[in-house]
């Protein structure tokens, strides 16, 4: 009734077999994750401040920014940090640079979510009702500590929703890394495919493996979402 | 440095014109094919009861699953079990499509279910049947709210079609990354390529973003 080769797809045995090592590669996605949110709500916090500033000069700049960074495509940005920035630099500092594909990997998709980071926090800082900047300067605060106090503490807690979507994003990201050589998932996947020639249980074993992570993850997101908007700001 | 430009991306134009052009194509298809299926999979969520779980589980996967993991599982998978796709370009365009058809059923629905109720029942009270209730009523205001998500959908499209050039399907960033195994010199050629996508994605969004914008403004929309 099945045809063989759904059958064959269906059949997990071999995933199961090699699912120490597959899902040793999870590790990565999870290390480059982690470092990659790092350094894109790092970035993406400044740029979202740069752009909000009432200087043009800064406004520009930031826009400029966050434009290039969030109409990049991850693929194109993975290549370019892996192979031309060494490169730059090693001109700039005289010496012959190469980078590690797990720092590769964490610098370009950290810009690139830099850009859709910077976005949300900048929506979060433009919601904040003017009359709570305008109260912290009637004090006599600086800018940094209006900043500081009031201005991004309303900002993250309105948008912690939509970062957290912005987070989800970025781990499905991960899963091109492989394609610098960085052993995750996908990587050990295709490795295990050529020994074992049998592409179909592991390609659909590793869909069903990254549905489940990221349907879990994505899920706690939203309960987690749905609670703070209905308990933080209502 | 300028001789460099010259030679490794200007010379070069035309295999990366035919690589865009390649690109542009596998996205006009994906997208085409995403619209539908989003259509197709919303209604079935909202309308047949007993398609409904398989619905809403098929969004979530689709949403759920990394494009590239999607792209590889088609492209490996689905031949041998299905028959089909039978090339890598047809490959190509149907996992970018299912990616994105699970997000827009999802704008559908909302854009549906945003219609006042108030439209619907002014419908009936004139007379009209439910398909024309539809058709005439709903349709328009779902596309024009799903405007802005459907002009996203299309530069996220763009941006995955960057990983065709896995599966070897002959797009922008296939040729570009040949020059580069070629010539061993990646900073010229990469660089440009980054700049035509980020310039073309820019260039889309905005544009459609404004004429949406002005069609809203035109049909005389709250914005």
């Amino acid at each position: 009734m099945i045809s063989e080769p759904l059958r064959q797809a269906l059949d997990l045995g071999v995933f199961w077999e090699y699912r120490q090592v597959l899902f040793g590669g999870l590790a990565f996605n999870a290390g480059i994750f982690v470092c990659a949110a790092c350094l894109a709500f790092a970035i993406g916090l400044l740029a979202a401040i740069l752009r909000n500033r009432r200087g043009r000069v800064s406004r520009g700049l930031g826009a400029l920014y966050v434009e290039t960074f969030r109409n990049a495509p991850d693929y194109v940005m993975l290549v370019w940090v892996h192979l031309v920035l060494p490169i730059m630099i090693g001109l700039l500092i005289g010496k012959r640079l190469e980078f590690p594909p797990f720092l590769s990997a964490v610098i370009a998709l950290g810009l690139v979510y830099s850009g859709y980071l910077a976005e949300t926090i900048r929506a979060g800082l433009q919601a904040i009702p003017r009359g709570n900047l305008e109260a912290g300067r009637a004090v006599g605060m600086s800018e940094f500590l209006i900043l500081r106090r009031i201005a991004l503490p309303q900002a993250l807690r309105r948008m912690m929703p939509e970062i957290l979507n912005n987070l989800v994003s970025l781990f499905k990201a991960t899963t091109i890394v492989s394609l610098i050589a960085v052993p995750d998932l996908m990587y050990r996947v295709s490795m295990v495919t050529q020994q074992e020639m049998q592409p179909l249980p592991l390609y659909t074993g590793s869909a069903l493996t990254y549905f489940v992570v990221v349907f879990c993850v994505a899920s706690l997101a939203r309960l987690i979402g749905e609670r703070w908007r209905r308990s933080v700001l209502m | 440095m300028g001789g460099n430009w010259e030679r490794l991306v200007w010379n070069q134009r035309e295999a990366l014109l035919a690589g865009f052009g390649v690109t542009l194509e596998c996205c006009a298809y994906a997208f085409g094919g995403a619209i539908l299926g989003g259509l197709v999979l919303c209604l079935a969520r909202l309308y047949v009861p007993w398609l409904r779980p398989l619905a809403i589980v098929l969004i979530e996967f689709f949403r759920g699953t990394p494009i590239f993991v999607q792209l590889v599982w088609v492209n490996y998978v689905w031949p041998e079990v299905l028959g089909w796709p039978t090339s890598f370009f047809a490959a190509a365009w149907t996992a970018l499509a299912l990616q994105s058809s699970g997000y827009l059923a999802e704008t559908f629905r909302a854009g549906i279910e945003g219609v006042p109720r108030g439209h619907r029942e002014a419908a009936m009270a004139v007379g009209m049947s439910r398909p024309q209730i539809f058709r005439r009523i709903v349709t328009p205001q779902m596309l024009i709210a799903s405007a802005p998500a459907l002009i996203n959908q299309f530069t996220v499209i763009v941006k995955s079609s960057t990983l065709v050039s896995v599966i070897t399907v002959p797009d922008l960033m296939a040729q570009a990354l040949r020059i580069v195994n070629r010539t061993y010199e990646p900073i010229e050629i990469l660089t440009a390529t980054a700049f035509i996508y980020i310039g073309f994605i820019f260039a889309v969004s905005t544009l459609a973003n404004m004429g949406a914008a002005r069609l809203r403004r035109k049909l005389g929309l709250a914005d």
